[in-house]
């Protein structure tokens, strides 16, 4: 207990009050300084938040499920290595893992723009013509969010393919079953508990992105983080903005629940 | 050691995988680190504008970045902030760590989630929430509220990497030492931390790059002044698209480049590490006397 103060203290102070503050502009009314639910009945009547909401849960989900069927390839693939290679080739998922994400939101920029490097080698092919709109709406939204989201779906998996027993594949294997029948027979079904770990991990951090919506994407790709940031910075509404970050964290909170439901859910490869 | 009779594979058993596949990963691959080479061309281009491919090669836009004095302020800024709150998430990450770890009471379990919520609370709302906060305070826009909510955001992880390290390290140690009559700090400061060194270093670097890059908790606290480089990043993107943002993101790709490959070699919770440790433990002959 001695050795936990200095951290207990620090989060009461840092953490904990602007927590409590936060549900107390989000559920006191600012006339009266009595409990109520009006900013609350203000989010959930007003055609645009209640959009904004559905867009936030709609990336989070599409996003996941783009992300497992890019991701699950990798980590088979690295799961099917020797160590040393593995651990060499896990350096292309580690690394954009520490690239800043304004980095990787800049060079988006620069890639999928309209004078960018996908459009220059559509021009050179297809004639000077040529160019396809991929920056500013739901695809620029997705082509960022699957990129930085990669590693939290690649190393749950790893780690579960890594801990499953040769022995079962060898015994499928020498009573003469295919490589397919085995993969979906076997090995995908024991990896399902890392792919839920892996799903949820990524639905959580997509659902409060916040940089990505605001550089890769348009004006109707606008998530609850942004509504918060609008509501903060132009419109100067504490109230709406805590009740979206509230619902927001109520949201995310489900989900880590399911999470830690999971046995054998890893982040950032330690048990936690 | 704890876990003898814990089985490790060494690889996924089975055939090679099927062409097929190994196409899709590799290509995957390319999709990862497309985005840190197409910045390198860039990053040379000549002209005030974005233009793919860049028309000619020159060190300007790198000039333009350590000459002009916007963006030197917001990179020393951003260090100063970095170091500041690294510091301080270290002694607290480890402190927390090794009273979580070697807790004997119940709910420590508990405790320990509370401890690592930050890491789960989407970062907008600590934002939102240490902004109401240090607004009604009239602290707010001041390079210590940065720090503060910096090292909130820091610590847990600093916490994961010590404790996954400190189940490596053997308790009796710490009791043979307490046995000849060290107290419970001299112990953890001679004993254990000696040992955490691999994990600390890690740790330590993990938790610099994190706040190096980290946008919205310092977008909400910066104020004039005390703008942070990655804040003065996303306004330059949303604002202008300054080509200047190739150079520095060339320069932030080789600073995270390092920190991965380090963190890579130093923090292999398995059993590199414990090798690692069991060697310093057996070699480090240090007197135990005041």
């Amino acid at each position: 207990m001695f050795f936990l103060a200095p951290f207990l203290i620090y989060m009461g102070i840092v953490f904990f009050i602007p927590v409590g503050l936060i549900l107390f502009t989000g559920f006191v009314s600012e006339d009266t300084g009595e409990f109520t639910f009006e900013y609350f009945q203000a989010f959930f009547t007003q055609g645009l938040y209640l959009r904004v909401l559905w867009t936030t849960i709609e990336v989070s989900f599409m996003g996941a499920l783009i992300v497992l069927l890019c991701g699950y390839p990798i980590a088979y693939y690295l799961a099917k290595q020797p160590p040393k290679k593995r651990m060499y080739l896990s350096l292309f998922v580690l690394l954009p893992f520490y690239t800043s994400i304004l980095v990787k939101s800049f060079a988006f920029v620069v890639i999928l723009g309209h004078s960018g490097a996908v459009n220059w080698f559509l021009r050179f092919f297809l004639g000077s013509e040529f160019a396809v709109q991929l920056l500013y709406n739901r695809i620029g939204v997705m082509f960022g969010i699957v990129h930085d989201m990669l590693p939290f779906i690649v190393f749950p998996i790893l780690v579960n393919l890594l801990a499953q027993n040769p022995a079962l594949h060898r015994a499928a294997e020498i009573m003469g079953a295919s490589r397919t029948r085995i993969f979906w027979q076997i090995t995908f079904p024991l990896s399902l508990p890392g792919i839920f770990a892996g799903l949820l991990l990524v639905v959580v951090r997509v659902m409060g992105q916040f940089v990505t919506p605001s550089l890769l994407g348009g004006r109707t790709d606008i998530m609850m983080a942004n509504l918060v940031d609008f509501h903060v910075n132009d419109v100067l509404d504490w109230n709406m903005a805590a009740v979206i970050s509230i619902l927001l964290a109520v949201m995310a909170g489900v989900f880590l629940v399911a999470l830690a439901r999971l046995r054998g859910a890893q982040i950032f490869g330690a048990e936690t | 050691m704890a876990d003898v009779n814990q089985r490790r594979v060494e690889t996924l058993g089975g055939q090679p995988p099927a062409r097929a596949t190994v196409w899709a990963a590799w290509f995957m691959f390319f999709f990862l680190i497309a985005p840190s080479l197409i910045i390198i061309p860039m990053s040379f281009g000549d002209l005030n504008e974005l233009y793919f491919p860049p028309r000619s090669l020159s060190l300007f836009l790198y000039r333009e970045y350590f000459f002009e004095s916007v963006w030197m302020e917001t990179t020393f800024q951003s260090f100063k902030v970095a170091i500041l709150s690294t510091l301080a998430g270290m002694f607290l990450g480890a402190t927390a760590a090794y009273g979580i770890v070697r807790a004997t009471f119940r709910g420590k379990k508990m405790l320990g989630a509370l401890l690592l919520s930050p890491l789960f609370v989407p970062n907008i709302v600590i934002a939102l929430g240490l902004y109401i906060y240090f607004a009604r305070m009239g602290l707010q826009g001041t390079t210590f509220c940065l720090v503060l909510g910096h090292t909130l955001f820091v610590t847990p992880f600093v916490m994961v990497v010590v404790m996954a390290a400190l189940r490596g390290v053997d308790p009796n140690l710490e009791a043979a030492a307490k046995t000849m009559g060290a107290g419970r700090i001299y112990t953890f400061r001679r004993v254990t931390l000696p040992l955490l060194r691999p994990a600390m270093v890690t740790g330590g670097l993990f938790a610099f790059l994190m706040s190096f890059d980290e946008l919205v908790i310092s977008f909400f606290l910066s104020g004039f002044g005390t703008q942070t480089l990655p804040v003065k990043m996303y306004d330059s993107i949303v604002l202008e698209i300054s080509p200047v943002l190739s150079a520095i993101s060339v320069l932030l790709t080789v600073l995270a480049f390092f920190v991965c490959v380090i963190i890579t070699i130093f923090y292999n919770p398995d059993r590199r590490t414990r090798l690692r440790l069991a060697r310093v433990a057996a070699t480090d002959t240090e007197p135990l006397e005041k």
